[in-house]
């Protein structure tokens, strides 16, 4: 196999790597001051490895598939593997759409050689952990079934447009997979129909799921604690960049108006689509919500599917939410300190004193910024102030934007 | 906890473009405004002894703080203004009169404040506090904007990332307009859950701002305020500028448009033709062909 | 709120009690009310204390010449809050901030006081005359720093409190100090040798923090302030000064009067200013005087203490990171002490030694504020709960052990010649709901004092209709 070629080593098969070099005391012979050194760099590869500008798969489809076998009921995490991947799926699933707004996701699980879909793709969170939630208590039996779920998986994704992306992420804690045939002709099927999927391990790796992973292009990783766990979910909060074969098109959306206090008396109390088939204490009559403007059916929050013509309704706000993928900040330049750097921090004004040894540049502004800054303004800001605030500059970051 | 100690830090950022309207109508508004500003800040720093303030300036070159200013912190009481008070006041027009004598006049005036950039720098500003805040205490911010020029689409993407930062550290974004309705800021304070409000009369700005921006988030509940505007939500076409209900998204970047276009003007990708869809899409692909 | 430990509540078990400016105000005569709003630095004291909606309701009235109706000022509140509109009207009318006026229409309506108004809107606008010790000074030669200030402030208090714990360092402070402390009942002069000792009082203001205990200090200084010759309005009108000036700044004492530099001095013994001689021209102010009557809105209390140093653990060990004797006695109040070293005190918390606090007045809530307000800065990171609940629980539970008997007062009813009269008295007060306690057994009743003339007049009626 091609891909087995080119995977990089396993640690123990590289050469020593001295890590205690690189920790140096300082002149009290403390190690604080390099410690944070460390972590500082740390987070500046971290944001040199983002591109900015590439095509990234917007409209997300994303499979979760849980391991619900007996494997989980292993206590290595805390409390259990199930307890612990619950929790930190639901911090996951609230951040997913915080970040990716129009995108959507389901949830599968797999117990006793069986897949179980418990959440069909949908862009509503609060559905997703509800159904997390109800998970704690799940009995956990039997093997997984890796075929299985991805096929179920498979089933569902087939049926999306072209333009959207397809991703499975797989969280398995058994050493084990009962499928009921060869699991290689569903990776094929997977590879052609532009599947990526991506597998944690919460035990050890195995070879099947790095197969999978690393011929769909997605990542293969084991979990060494909880931490760690969290960092590896957190990496595919960010779209992967998408694959060539994505075709891209143009999709119909609804920008439904603001229902709010509508004019005079005539906002009559209705039950909004979204809740009009339960039947529990959130379905109450509201005279707030948005209007889709195709059917006029009421919907109580966006983003949403119309429940009556399919239209997908967002508002404004929620596309440009994932503007700063497209246009991001570009990496500041590291300058050492010196007495001709302006004297403060043009973000914060935090008047710079010796004991800073760097400071960041922007190329296009020449502003120059505090470490703190830097990291603020490249990971939550996406706008450089420098250049926000300069009348030459402060359109070339949108310029392709000509905005509305 | 009793060891928990509550803070509010209020940024005014006040838009002292010449330019604006109503300031090219009348010189002295500009004064006027500056003075109900200070007036309204030293009331904030009066609420309690916890209260913090930073004042902003921006106009159409830049923006930059000018309270608190660290060049300018001595002071010597003239008359029976608080000292605290007082320092505010004379390190604010100060600054003021240093920064527009600094405008440089060979560009043109009548282009568009820079708010994004000043509600960007207010960030960076807040997020330092929040760092060097010590355990124990919680900061509550806000930021309240005082413009009476328009807020221009050009800023748009610095806008939006502003106003999502904002809304995920937990600051509040109250706008007070002096001469039109401000679409995009309205926006900013409905995500961030602040208040807006166009000020009908100019010469009641004070009271205005006493009545509606003093009250810190906790209490506004409690006190009887104007209702929340109608936010316009609806997106305006990349291709017109036009405000749509329905309009086709381009898949990789976002760009909005108002009819179907084989290729986008944002991200140059080609499209494919609606041709053959599966299932899912029938819908969408009869409502396509009934535009063409 | 309610779970706050302030001052107040602290001291209520046993009758001390720490007023806050508004109820120090309150009961002052009216006509002292209105001198005091004379002056800008009181006017911005008394607003900062008003709650938040209060507050709002002034400076909505601060620019307005009318009086404003009560019923467009109750709409301001929103209708679910009313009860609190209620209590903001009757603090503003307690302390005088507005007065009630008829509006031409003839209805109720109500007007800022002229004299408050026209000060507090010179505290925020300036006008006026500027406050007296803010003349023009020269540069002082050697500026004292704001590090400086704070230790030489903790370290005169510091002075006081060791002095009232009887430890070793008992000079530096004058006769003036100890006949306040004596007239606040925080001390009392022994039976045998007359030398003042500390009362039950005296512990409990050991265990508030520091900004109450001065405030309380001070209180009890201006009760005696006008037997001094003083003025109460001057001194109060500068304790305020000082309240809002600024930390690290120097102020003249140019053009103070003979008795605000006798009321000077006295600050400068407990700490509240420094001055480097007595004639120097100048006093810095220090944290202890600054935002003095700060009751709710109270400053961060590291600011005022520097850093916490006590660790409570589960197993109720508790280790204090200080060398100081004073703190050291104080967690010896309600602590046992195992090991001191250098600059760390091992302790624990027993029964034994918390009851024996218990009994010299302190409260459990006591105990638990001063660990909670001295905790470790990494007990505070740690948090909330900044304490371990168990110790919190177990320690108001050794105080509720000391209130298993429960005192009522009652008329005993015994030696019934038959046990028919016996169970029809009872069951009469049974009935009546005034019954304490019976025996069978004993045949005796109890039934409480409010009811014994009844129960009295119904045997009576009775033993007459047996008979």
């Amino acid at each position: 196999m091609a891909e087995e070629e080119d995977e990089k080593e396993y640690r123990w098969e590289t050469g020593y790597e001295k890590t205690w070099e690189a920790i140096k005391e300082d002149d009290h012979g403390m190690l604080e001051a390099s410690v944070a050194d460390i972590i500082h760099k740390a987070k500046r590869k971290r944001q040199s490895e983002r591109k900015g500008g590439a095509r990234l798969g917007m409209m997300r489809h994303l499979f979760i598939i849980l391991d619900c076998s007996a494997s989980m009921m292993n206590q290595d995490l805390k409390p259990t593997r199930l307890l612990c991947s619950i929790k930190l799926l639901e911090d996951f699933v609230d951040e997913f759409f915080y970040q990716n707004p129009i995108s959507q996701m389901g949830i599968i699980v797999t117990r006793n050689k069986r897949a179980e879909k418990i959440s069909d793709l949908t862009g509503n969170p609060k559905k997703h952990i509800k159904e997390l939630q109800n998970l704690q208590h799940t009995a956990l039996t039997g093997e997984p079934s890796l075929q299985n779920s991805l096929e179920l998986a498979l089933k569902s994704l087939r049926l999306l447009p072209s333009h959207a992306s397809r991703e499975i992420l797989i969280l398995i804690g058994s050493l084990t997979t009962c499928d009921p045939g060869d699991i290689n002709p569903l990776i094929k099927t997977m590879k052609v129909e532009g599947v990526r999927c991506s597998v944690i391990g919460l035990a050890a790796e195995l070879c099947v799921c790095k197969r999978i992973a690393s011929a769909t292009g997605g990542e293969h990783s084991v979990v060494l604690d909880d931490k760690h766990y969290k960092e590896q979910l957190n990496a595919h909060i960010d779209p992967p960049p998408a694959t060539t074969r994505l075709d891209a098109a143009l999709v119909k959306m609804g920008f439904p108006h603001h229902a709010l206090h509508n004019s005079t008396t005539d906002a009559a109390m209705t039950v909004c689509m979204c809740h009009a088939e339960s039947t529990d204490e959130s379905s109450r009559l509201m005279s707030t919500g948005y209007l889709c403007p195709q059917c006029l059916s009421k919907h109580c929050e966006l983003p949403v599917e119309c429940r009556a013509c399919g239209l997908t309704l967002v508002s404004a706000p929620h596309l440009a939410r994932s503007y700063h993928y497209l246009f991001p900040v570009k990496p500041f330049r590291e300058i050492a300190y010196e007495s001709n750097t302006p004297s403060s921090c043009f973000g914060c004004q935090k008047s710079f004193s010796n004991t800073e040894k760097k400071v960041y540049i922007c190329d296009k502004c020449m502003n120059v910024f505090c470490v703190d800054c830097e990291i603020f303004i490249h990971e939550s800001l996406h706008t450089c102030p420098g250049c926000a605030n300069n009348p030459d500059t402060f359109l070339k970051n949108a310029d392709s934007l000509p905005a509305t | 906890m009793a060891s928990e100690v509550d803070k509010s830090l209020l940024i005014i950022i006040l838009d002292v473009n010449l330019s604006q309207r109503i300031v090219r109508q009348e010189t002295k508004v500009l004064t006027q405004c500056l003075d109900s500003t200070i007036v309204f800040a030293n009331a904030h720093l009066m609420q309690k002894s916890n209260n913090q303030l930073a004042v902003m300036a921006c106009h159409a070159h830049g923006s930059l703080f000018l309270y608190p200013d660290e060049k300018h912190s001595e002071v010597r009481q003239i008359d029976g203004q608080y000292e605290r008070f007082t320092l505010v006041e004379r390190s604010v027009r100060q600054r003021l009169q240093e920064a527009i004598s600094e405008i440089r006049t060979d560009r043109p005036l009548n282009s568009e404040s820079l708010i994004a950039g000043a509600l960007s720098m207010a960030l960076c500003y807040v997020s330092r506090l929040e760092r060097e805040k010590v355990a124990g205490e919680k900061l509550n911010s806000r930021i309240l904007v005082i413009t009476a020029s328009n807020d221009s689409a050009s800023q748009y993407m610095n806008y939006m990332n502003v106003f999502f930062t904002a809304q995920k550290m937990g600051l509040i974004l109250d706008v007070c307009s002096l001469d039109q309705e401000l679409t995009l800021l309205q926006q900013g304070c409905d995500i961030t859950g602040g208040n807006y409000l166009k000020v009908a009369q100019l010469s009641g700005l004070l009271q205005y701002l006493l009545w509606v921006f003093l009250p810190d988030p906790s209490i506004r509940s409690k006190l009887v305020l104007p209702p929340p505007v109608k936010v316009d939500y609806r997106a305006a076409c990349f291709c017109h500028q036009e405000l749509v209900d329905i309009g086709y998204v381009c898949s990789v970047c976002l760009s909005i448009f108002c009819k179907f276009s084989p290729i986008c003007t944002t991200c140059h990708t080609v499209f494919k033709m609606p041709g053959p869809m599966p299932l899912k899409m029938k819908k969408k692909k009869k409502n396509i062909d009934a535009v063409h | 709120m309610s779970n706050t430990i302030s001052g107040k509540n602290l001291l209520r078990p046993t009758g001390l009690r720490c007023k806050n400016l508004h109820e120090y105000l309150k009961s002052r005569p009216p006509d002292i009310l209105n001198k005091l709003y004379h002056n800008p630095p009181i006017c911005l004291a008394v607003f900062r204390e008003l709650s938040e909606i209060a507050r709002h309701y002034v400076m909505r009235l601060l620019f307005v010449e009318q009086p404003v109706p009560q019923a467009v000022i109750a709409s301001w509140c929103s209708k679910l809050h009313s009860e609190e509109h209620q209590r903001v009207v009757q603090v503003l009318n307690e302390l005088n901030v507005w007065n009630e006026a008829s509006i031409p229409g003839g209805l109720p309506g109500w007007i800022l006081n002229s004299t408050f108004k026209k000060n507090l809107k010179i505290v925020l606008l300036g006008g006026g005359k500027p406050w007296t010790m803010s003349n023009q000074l020269e540069t002082d030669s050697k500026p004292r720093d704001v590090a400086f200030l704070d230790s030489y402030a903790l370290e005169r208090w510091e002075c006081v409190l060791h002095y009232m714990v009887g430890s070793q360092q008992q000079e530096g402070i004058s006769a003036d100090a100890v006949r306040i402390l004596l007239h606040a009942g925080l001390m009392k002069l022994d039976e045998e040798d007359g030398s003042p000792v500390i009362t039950q009082a005296g512990f409990q203001f050991l265990l508030l923090d520091t900004a109450s205990q001065v405030w309380y200090f001070i209180l009890q200084y201006l009760d005696t302030i006008e037997a001094r010759g003083l003025d109460l309005v001057e001194c109060l009108t500068f304790l305020f000064q000082l309240n809002f000036s600024t930390l690290g700044k120097d102020y003249s004492t140019e053009g103070m009067s003979e008795g605000l530099l006798t009321f000077l001095q006295h600050l400068r013994e407990f700490g509240l200013v420094y001055q480097r001689k007595r004639k120097a021209g100048r006093f810095y102010p220090t944290r202890l005087a600054l935002n003095i009557a700060t009751g709710q809105n109270k400053p961060l209390s590291s600011d005022l203490e520097k850093e916490g140093y006590i660790v409570v653990e589960t197993n109720y060990r508790v280790y204090a990171y200080t060398n100081s004797n004073l703190q050291v006695a104080l967690l010896g109040l309600f602590c046992e002490m195992l090991y001191r070293f250098p600059n760390l005190v091992v302790s624990i918390l027993t029964r034994d030694s918390v009851r024996q606090a218990l009994k010299s007045g302190i409260t459990a809530a006591q105990i638990v504020g001063y660990l909670r307000q001295h905790a470790h800065s990494k007990m505070i990171e740690a948090g909330p709960p900044t304490l371990p609940p168990t110790i919190a629980d177990q320690i108001k539970l050794w105080e509720n052990e000391r209130n298993r008997f429960l005192f009522s007062e009652g008329v005993l009813y015994s030696q019934f010649l038959s046990q028919t009269d016996f169970e029809v008295l009872r069951d009469y007060a049974l009935n009546t709901g005034v019954l304490i306690w019976q025996s069978e057994r004993k045949r005796t009743v109890v039934v409480t004092k409010a009811g014994h003339d009844d129960v009295k007049r119904f045997w009576k009626r009775y033993t007459k209709g047996s008979n």
